[in-house]
């Protein structure tokens, strides 16, 4: 009798373990890629070029994935309108993770398997876009690519992963990089970090931790969250963590309801530092959050630094930024209505859907590299094809078998008058 | 006409049988269920430790700590498992699953602890902790609580559900003992009737007791009474009232 219960107790163990072990068969088979040139590539017969994007649509993160394809779609129905890259329309598989890692690989299987995409395309998340990598390399007979993802996390730029994946957008190495030496050379020698408990506030948590090591410093404090908390969830033992490490500055690695929930909690109980946000955290969200309802609406957001991978979306001077805009306005796309079961009030304008923007920009010009009709085997050759670049953001991108990442650069902001303007003087951050 | 002292005391005998038994399984199935299932988490725990930390190797040296977090936090999900951590050979820690924040009792316990330990912390409960060392400790440790609340909890239901089997066993054996006994006890108490009845009457007056047809029918050892019964009433006694049975002492017996 005993005996069977402890098989009932492990049986989830029991499946899990089977699950792993299948697909670790899967990732150690290791076949050489062997795609047979001139094959027709699915996703991209006809007159079409179908892209598969597993995104976070709904729940608390919702705006991040929302406002990627909006930015997106905005570019690539006006290449549609304008029939298209060479001819064929980009079209967009999507399906909804909610920003969590089992939907997306379960998403991603149908995209690769079922529906036959030609490439992944704008991906949100690390947690979720680390689960999907090995699916990469176990179908790496098919030469299915992740284009553009919307995570600066480590696995997809690096071994054994990095050749499955392209990145647009620089690093969470670089963006935290960036932020401890500003911090540092303004004498905020204490750093704590306040980040989510997955792999994206650990890939954040590494490159805080990386950058103080070089400077002879360690992390001062650290606290976590789990994912998908709602604004409307207290951050208090956080910040009280936090606060008995005596930090000069706080960087936070987390999505903008949880972050938004951390300085509101920090400034209340007077840890009165500069809190620093990563790129992925989706800035307009999070000082709406911040600002709704209050008689003013700085009493959070002037304690903000947020670390940006495209340029301000406010500047005009900026050709790719005047282009977005107008594109944006013109199109004005809106989520299908199956993601929406609560309404969504799209942002007129944001770094994310500029950086969607910037990726559906990138990706047509790759298919324009194309003599003829798009293959699978041929992506690799067109995106290295792609030197000195200019996409109209003031920075040239280039690819090339050991650069996998296309942009190096990375923006600081602050909050003014609700908007976010660059930081000019890290010496005038509030003390 | 019942059988009482007879069958009460058999009855007596029975529960106290029965409540042997269920009490001596129920104990020897608790010790059992909670030794051996106690003992198969704790190897579980520590082989899913050894899992992680074989599969870690890579993934350490190459310094890939947010495939090294996803990699614990898929982990997570196996029930039981309430925390994950990784320290390095320093004894820092890398990776760990622990919201809001490392508890003070394990920042301050031995990173290198080898050895399973139980642990008790606060807000979270009880749990045991079982290590495995990452290439042979040198890249650093693996380890792994196990919820005991939740293991308690299990090893509870698994008990209770084995208990529960036995008592309706119990209540089952006792309503058939008893079914069983009645199916003596009827007989009995007819075959005492009968005898009580041709007791009654004067030994000329006996034969004339009607008996019971399915007494005198009866097969076994019951039947072979009624019916020596009724051939002594039809038997003509020796003369002498020295042998006749006592008709007073007959009544006080029934």
């Amino acid at each position: 009798m005993h005996s069977s219960c402890a098989a009932a107790l492990l049986a989830p163990w029991a499946r899990w373990a089977g699950a792993a072990l299948a697909a670790g068969a899967g990732v150690s088979s290791g076949a050489a890629r062997a795609a047979a040139p001139g094959r027709q590539a699915p996703g991209a017969a006809g007159g079409e070029i179908v892209l598969g994007t597993s995104a976070a649509f709904t729940g608390p993160s919702r705006g991040l994935g929302n406002e990627l394809y909006r930015g997106a779609m905005a570019y690539f129905r006006e290449v549609n309108d304008s029939g298209g890259v060479n001819g064929r329309r980009i079209a967009l598989k999507l399906y909804d993770d909610g920003y969590q890692p089992d939907p997306c690989v379960q998403n991603t299987l149908k995209l690769m398997l079922e529906d036959q995409v030609f490439l992944l395309f704008g991906y949100v998340g690390t947690p979720t876009v680390t689960r999907v990598l090995p699916m990469l390399k176990k179908f790496q007979e098919e030469r299915i690519y992740m284009f553009f993802p919307f995570t600066g996390a480590q696995p997809q730029r690096e071994p054994p992963y990095g050749d499955f994946a392209f990145n647009l957008r620089a690093s969470y190495r670089q963006e935290t990089a960036g932020l401890v030496e500003n911090f540092l050379a303004t004498g905020r020698r204490r750093i704590a970090v306040f980040y989510q408990a997955d792999a994206y506030g650990r890939s954040g948590w590494a490159g805080v931790r990386a950058t103080l090591e070089n400077h002879g410093e360690t992390i001062a404090g650290e606290a976590t969250y789990q994912r998908g908390s709602r604004f409307t969830g207290t951050m208090r033992a956080q910040v009280e963590i936090l606060q008995r490490a005596a930090p000069d500055a706080v960087i936070c690695v987390g999505a903008y309801a949880a972050c938004a929930a951390f300085a509101r909690d920090a400034i209340d109980l007077g840890l009165r530092v500069p809190i620093a946000n990563l790129s992925f955290v989706g800035s307009e969200n999070l000082v709406n959050l911040l600002s709704e309802g209050r008689d003013d609406p700085e009493t959070y957001t002037r304690w903000l630094v947020n670390s940006q991978v495209v340029p301000s979306y406010e500047d005009e001077s900026v050709p790719a930024v005047r282009e977005y805009r107008e594109l944006l306005a013109r199109h004005d796309p809106q989520i299908p209505e199956r993601f929406l079961d609560d309404p969504y009030n799209p942002l007129p304008q944001s770094f994310v859907s500029l950086e969607g923007f910037v990726n559906a920009k990138l990706m047509c010009e790759i298919f324009r590299r194309f003599d003829e009709e798009p293959t699978r085997a041929g992506l690799e050759e067109a995106v290295f094809s792609i030197r000195d670049f200019d996409l109209g953001i003031g920075e040239q991108v280039s690819f090339g078998p050991d650069r996998r990442q296309g942009l190096q650069r990375v923006y600081y902001t602050v909050v003014e008058d609700g908007r976010f303007v660059p930081l000019t003087d890290w010496n005038a951050l509030p003390a | 006409m019942k059988v009482h002292k007879l069958f009460q005391r058999m009855r007596f005998g029975i529960f106290a049988l029965f409540g042997l038994i269920v009490l001596s399984t129920s104990l020897l199935c608790i010790r059992t269920v909670d030794t051996e299932l106690s003992a198969e988490y704790a190897a579980n725990s520590q082989s899913i430790a050894k899992t992680i930390a074989d599969a870690s190797v890579d993934i350490l040296l190459n310094r890939n700590l947010a495939t090294l977090q996803s990699l614990i936090d898929q982990f997570l999900e196996v029930q039981g498992i309430r925390y994950i951590y990784i320290t390095d050979e320093t004894g820092e820690f890398l990776a760990h699953t622990f919201v809001p924040g490392i508890p003070e009792a394990i920042l301050e316990s031995d990173p290198f602890q080898a050895e399973p330990v139980e642990r008790s912390l606060p807000g979270m409960g009880d749990f045991l902790e079982v290590s495995s060392p990452i290439l042979a400790g040198v890249a650093g440790t693996v380890h792994l609580g196990m919820d005991l609340d939740l293991v308690a909890l299990k090893i509870q239901r698994a008990i209770g559900q084995q208990v529960y089997l036995i008592s309706i066993l119990l209540v089952v054996g006792i309503l058939a003992s008893i079914w069983l006994v009645n199916l003596v006890a009827r007989p009995l108490a007819a075959l005492l009737a009968y005898a009580v009845e041709t007791a009654r009457h004067p030994p000329e007056e006996r034969a004339l007791v009607v008996a019971n047809e399915k007494l005198l029918e009866r097969d076994d050892e019951v039947g072979q009474l009624a019916r020596l019964i009724l051939y002594m009433s039809r038997t003509r006694p020796p003369s002498g009232p020295e042998a006749l049975p006592d008709p007073g002492a007959a009544r006080s017996a029934a």
